[in-house]
């Protein structure tokens, strides 16, 4: 994949005459909280906000930033307690949040349900990536090995998750990922393990069929794939704080493979934080997980009818093209439905399925039990 | 007469309204969650009300990963309080007895790291002493072999941690070594005491409470640090701060992460006794003298 094509091809996006419809044409503010890194709430204020101002004179999107991690939880209990009360949430839209927090708001009626709302293209979206009708999937991102391809020939780059732990065993000390709670990266792969050793299958895994009884047995098969690789990691088991700090040591020469975020990792090359020969590639037995980011928005908004054209402008063409073209991210909606010349010069990191993970007990029982049992680095036979 | 009571009670009036708002404040924000948290953990409502337990502490106590990073925690502040104190005496009585342009620029260099950002301290570590880091190019320009990086070890945290609380430490114990005057180091000169006498007879006995509180400060910042054992420090065992924050964030267990803090604070709590008695001591010290 040619990485300079996609600043040209950024461009471009933007250029495509908008097919929106128009919202009316009135003053409204709208209130966009996000916890997402950097670059996400840079695409907001200076892709998409410019955008959506252009095509609806009067209205402002105000892009507000709600980091560390679980601050967008509470702005959504503050939107519950105002909805009981009959009070304005202050908020119209998060752009990446689980719907099923607060505990109770779905029941309550908290979210907009996007299967009624009435978007013109809400049929677009990929089937794979709805988790409920109450997060709208408008990007997603997934998880890639990036490696060295001065010391790793693209050839030989491992494409199956064998074929991975084989290079890993081979070539100690030249692989790293992140501890699973500290960033998506790391925990993805430590996902894709717990996949492999579950037949491959990410249907056995759901939202809500967590068993305190039977599911941890089948969380450790995956951590004793994970332990059985951990003496060939880099310091003989060392796990980096979070999906940046991989990237830096890939940068540094320390190690020659990591799993990174599609996003991050392109944004790194084209800054130059990476080098160019950056090689880039996806399983093919079974993708690594990924994630695709719920838009959720209260029925007590302010401004709920523009939110709600902002959310079907999150999924015209237009936006779907610079979710892939400005940030390295993955298409809400159905590749089928995007413009051919962008799916071919995506080929190479297209999966041929979105594996994803549930969250919930299952997030919780992966972050300790791979605490518990593979960070430790006990010796081993 | 009657006017001076006056005044006495209007003054200590006063004084209660300006301690009003801190201790409120305190009473507030700290010792109200503290009753909260420990009542959380020792009261479990079952289907019959609530009762008393101490399963949660039971369930610390018991659990091998708990009390390793326990241990490392415990390890770490004691290391990094050893290496900090043998670092920090000598620059601090240096800096007390030479006075003149090295002096300035060695005072200069141990107060600098407290305008420096823990987190620019952490990435500044790994760019320098992380794998293929700066000390690495040097030693590698030479044909000299590689550093084991300490970047996600134990000594990681340590070595930050040094760092970071040299500042405060060298000027705590500067402060304590304003109680050694020119007259008893000379006196003790004149009847013929050495270096190590004058050391160990004239200015530890007179510091010794300064170092009890530059120890009691480290260790409680130390104990529930966050930032340089998230970034520096390895994934297991790790130290009671992200164990913590891990505990609640991503295990979702409430209890068992109070239950960490209270522990936590218990141990806090010995060393807060400490530097609250040694003040106490001190300022009795000063009224009878």
């Amino acid at each position: 994949m040619k990485r300079r094509d996609l600043m040209k091809l950024g461009l471009a996006g933007l250029a495509t005459p908008a097919i929106a419809r128009m919202a009316h044409a009135q003053t409204a503010r709208i209130n966009m909280f996000t916890s997402s890194d950097a670059n996400i709430s840079d695409f907001w204020t200076n892709v998409i906000a410019p955008a959506f101002e252009a095509q609806n004179p009067g209205v402002s999107i105000n892009v507000v930033i709600a980091r560390e991690g679980g601050g967008t939880n509470v702005i959504a209990e503050r939107a519950l307690a105002a909805l009981r009360t009959g009070a304005g949430p202050q908020m119209d839209m998060i752009e990446s949040h689980d719907p099923f927090i607060p505990a109770g708001g779905i029941d309550e009626g908290l979210w907009v349900n996007w299967e009624e709302a009435g978007l013109a293209n809400y049929g677009r979206i990929n089937p794979l990536a709805i988790q409920s009708p109450f997060g709208l999937p408008y990007r997603g991102s997934q998880v890639l090995l990036a490696y060295d391809a001065d010391r790793l020939p693209a050839a030989d780059a491992p494409r199956t998750w064998d074929e991975l732990s084989t290079w890993i065993r081979e070539n100690p000390g030249e692989f790293i990922y992140n501890r699973p709670d500290r960033g998506g990266s790391g925990g993805n792969f430590v996902r894709r393990a717990i996949h492999e050793a579950n037949g491959r299958d990410p249907s056995v895994f759901t939202i809500d069929n967590f068993d305190p009884e039977t599911s941890p047995a089948m969380l450790d098969a995956g951590f004793e794939l994970l332990a059985g690789l951990a003496p060939h990691m880099f310091e003989g088991g060392a796990y980096t704080s979070g999906n940046a700090n991989s990237i830096q040591l890939l940068a540094q020469g320390a190690v020659t493979m990591i799993p990174a975020w599609s996003d991050m990792v392109l944004q790194a090359i084209n800054e130059g934080v990476l080098p160019e020969n950056t090689g880039l590639i996806q399983l093919q037995d079974l993708a690594l997980s990924g994630g695709f980011s719920q838009a959720v928005v209260p029925v007590n908004a302010e401004n709920l009818e523009t939110t709600i054209a902002l959310a079907d402008f999150l999924l015209t063409d237009e936006m779907q093209n610079a979710v892939i073209t400005a940030i390295g991210g993955f298409p809400g909606v159905s590749w089928e439905v995007l413009p051919a010349e962008l799916r071919e010069r995506f080929a190479d990191v297209v999966p041929t399925s979105i594996p994803t993970f549930p969250g919930g007990d299952w997030g919780a029982a992966i972050s300790d039990g791979w605490y518990r049992t593979v960070a430790p680095n006990l010796p081993r036979e | 007469m009657s006017i001076s009571v006056a005044q006495d009670r209007g003054r200590g009036q006063t004084g209660l309204l300006l301690v009003l708002l801190p201790v409120a404040l305190v009473a507030t924000l700290i010792i109200w969650p503290i009753v909260r948290a420990v009542m959380d953990t020792l009261i479990v409502t079952g289907p019959d009300g609530a009762s008393l337990s101490f399963a949660s502490y039971r369930f610390f106590f018991t659990d091998a990963h708990s009390m390793g990073n326990l241990r490392i925690t415990i390890w770490t502040t004691a290391v990094s309080v050893s290496i900090l104190m043998a670092i920090a005496i000598p620059i601090a009585i240096y800096l007390r007895f030479v006075t003149g342009r090295t002096a300035a620029v060695v005072q200069a260099l141990a107060i600098f790291p407290l305008f420096v950002p823990s987190i620019i301290l952490a990435y500044a570590f790994i760019r320098v002493l992380g794998p293929n880091g700066m000390v690495d190019l040097i030693l590698g320009s030479f044909g000299l072999p590689r550093i084991r990086s300490p970047y996600l070890t134990p000594w990681g945290p340590v070595i930050g941690f040094v760092w970071d609380n040299l500042p405060l430490s060298v000027v705590i114990l500067m402060a304590g070594l304003s109680n050694v005057t020119n007259n008893a180091v000379e006196a003790a000169r004149d009847v013929g005491a050495g270096k190590f006498a004058i050391l160990f007879h004239i200015i530890l006995p007179r510091i010794w409470l300064s170092i009890l509180v530059a120890t009691s400060f480290v260790v409680l910042g130390l104990f529930s640090a966050f930032t340089f054992p998230y970034l520096l420090g390895p994934a297991a065992p790790e130290m009671m701060g992200p164990f913590m924050l891990r505990t609640f964030g991503d295990v979702m267990d409430p209890v068992q992460a109070r239950t960490q803090a209270v522990i936590t604070f218990l141990i806090c709590a010995v060393f807060g006794w400490f530097y609250v008695r040694s003040i106490a001591k001190n300022r009795a010290r000063r009224e009878a003298a």
